[in-house]
């Protein structure tokens, strides 16, 4: 699903943030990526959805070469890939429902497939109860679950996800990971990187560790260090 | 990937409702620019109207003195008659003066009571060969003094008064109608980088999910457009109220003779509201598009 051949990744002023890193993801793994703060996770989250383009190497998506798509392809590649950001990023002035048609509204998809799907989606997050309510009156845990609801309504194949659990608490934080995990078992790609080392090690699942831009680990059923 | 209409409606006005008073202020400007601008356009085309009938036509006109004796009256007339450099000419005798005089002054017949047409000065309206305004100059100054001879009047010498002034004019319209569109052009800039801006986690998260680039700019683009069309439809008015107001009173028959043409015909006045409305468009689409390249594609 996700496959990199000697990647790296070269900020202004030297400062190398991947490199020459190789690596696969299967259909439907579930993969975390650890490391310090600037270790390079969340460069390497941002070029799998060509936020960043790479100095050397490729990057294949769903078996296509990112790095060659024309940059009016670039949406369409990431219609199949969902985001979840670790501030959530909501729209304040629209209600649960209206974030969440958002996504669907901007692709132009049509209003009846719309209304279909942002309320199965909000089901399977558990907000059906509060889909009209605002972000303002959500909890950090819930305000994530809309997000991971406005990231996976269009059924993406891929999900990417920086510090989902950053700004929340630990109990909040298992509560996100079931249903992330519940997202992976419908055969998406998840990939998250993350500081909670109790997660990880509960979780045991992939972990990728970056040090300062270098692969050091891959481990399949891994924990944190 | 179409963008639906209602969605596109509904984003641009949000846009212009939240930055009201921007939208104000650029509605104003592009308004105010454009209405400079069909007015250099009108003020034009009523000038040239002005003129137009002196053109090719009669360039000076002798004014006999009504007392002139009929002697005096046939030297001049021979002296037209054979010059070589005039080509044809046409003699306003006392009556026909007065009855002119009637048309012209017919709001105020107060003024035609006391005239008679006895008081009335004849006239040669003359056509010369080469209208070339000096050659008009030497050959209308070959009248000037000759006995029985009251006044010549070198109607190229009011023209050209006329034009410059309306020259003058006319280049402060244009002059201040640029500057104005200049700011026009920046205003919608700024306007449409303060929505951008106002709206920069909508423009994040529909770049996530995937939402094309034109989806993502023509709701902006569109609200320089509207703001440009309401700034035309402001002009329109504007100019429609300097034809009625101003150029219609200037060819009202109690004021000067020479302005008698001096106004708009109706494909004129429509020819300049379609390039008022062609500038808008152009002016909205630079400053939209400068503002979606610059700072949303970025």
């Amino acid at each position: 699903m996700i496959k990199l051949e000697n990647v790296t990744k070269v900020y202004k002023g030297d400062h190398v943030a991947l490199r020459d890193a190789t690596l696969d993801i299967g259909k439907g793994e579930f993969v975390f990526l650890v490391g310090a703060s600037g270790s390079g996770k969340s460069t390497f989250i941002r070029l799998l959805n060509r936020e960043e383009v790479p100095e050397h190497g490729t990057i294949y998506v769903a078996g296509k070469d990112i790095g060659t798509l024309g940059s009016w392809k670039v949406p369409y590649l990431r219609r199949n890939i969902g985001y979840i950001f670790q501030d959530f990023k909501l729209l304040p002035n629209k209600t649960v429902a209206e974030n969440v048609a958002f996504a669907l509204e901007v692709i132009g998809k049509p209003r009846h497939v719309i209304k279909k799907q942002v309320p199965a989606i909000l089901e399977l997050v558990g907000l059906a109860q509060k889909m009209n309510n605002f972000p303002s009156e959500l909890s950090g845990g819930e305000q994530q679950r809309v997000s991971i609801a406005r990231a996976f309504v269009n059924r993406p194949l891929i999900l990417l996800a920086d510090e989902p659990t950053g700004n929340l608490d630990p109990q909040t934080s298992v509560g996100i990971m079931r249903l992330l995990d519940r997202i992976n078992r419908t055969g998406t790609t998840v990939v998250m990187a993350t500081h909670d080392r109790g997660i990880v090690d509960t979780m045991r699942r992939r972990v990728i560790e970056l040090d300062r831009g270098l692969i050091v680990r891959d481990q399949a059923r891994g924990v944190y260090e | 990937m179409a963008i639906s209409p209602v969605y596109a409606l509904r984003e641009t006005g949000q846009n212009l409702w939240r930055n009201f008073l921007l939208s104000l202020a650029t509605i104003i400007t592009i308004g105010v620019s454009l209405w400079l601008f069909g007015g250099f356009f009108l003020f034009n085309y009523a000038v040239d109207n002005a003129t137009q009938r002196w053109e090719g036509g009669i360039e000076f006109v002798v004014w006999m003195n009504p007392e002139a004796t009929a002697e005096q009256n046939a030297n001049i007339l021979d002296a037209i008659n054979t010059s070589p450099e005039i080509r044809d000419f046409t003699f306003v005798d006392q009556d026909e003066a007065y009855e002119e005089f009637k048309d012209i002054f017919a709001d105020t017949p107060e003024l035609v009571e006391v005239v008679t047409p006895e008081v009335m000065p004849p006239s040669y309206r003359v056509v010369p060969v080469d209208p070339d305004a000096d050659v008009v100059e030497e050959l209308a100054n070959q009248f000037q003094g000759r006995p029985g001879v009251k006044t010549v009047v070198s109607a190229n010498d009011t023209i050209r008064d006329i034009q410059d002034l309306a020259d003058d004019v006319g280049r402060v319209f244009l002059f201040g109608s640029i500057i104005l569109l200049a700011a026009a052009t920046l205003l919608i800039l700024t306007n449409i980088v303060s929505a951008i801006r106002n709206r920069g986690r909508e423009i994040e998260i529909m770049k996530v999910v995937g939402a094309t680039n034109w989806f993502i700019r023509i709701p902006f683009m569109l609200e320089g457009i509207v703001q440009a069309l309401i700034g035309a439809v402001l002009a329109w008015g504007g100019l429609f109220l300097i034809d009625r107001q101003v150029i219609q009173q200037f060819s009202q028959p109690d004021s000067l003779e020479l302005m008698a043409g001096f106004r708009v015909e109706s494909n004129e006045f429509i020819f300049t509201s379609g390039m008022v409305l062609g500038i808008a468009i152009l002016v909205s689409v630079i400053g939209s598009s400068i503002a979606v390249t610059r700072y949303l594609d970025a």
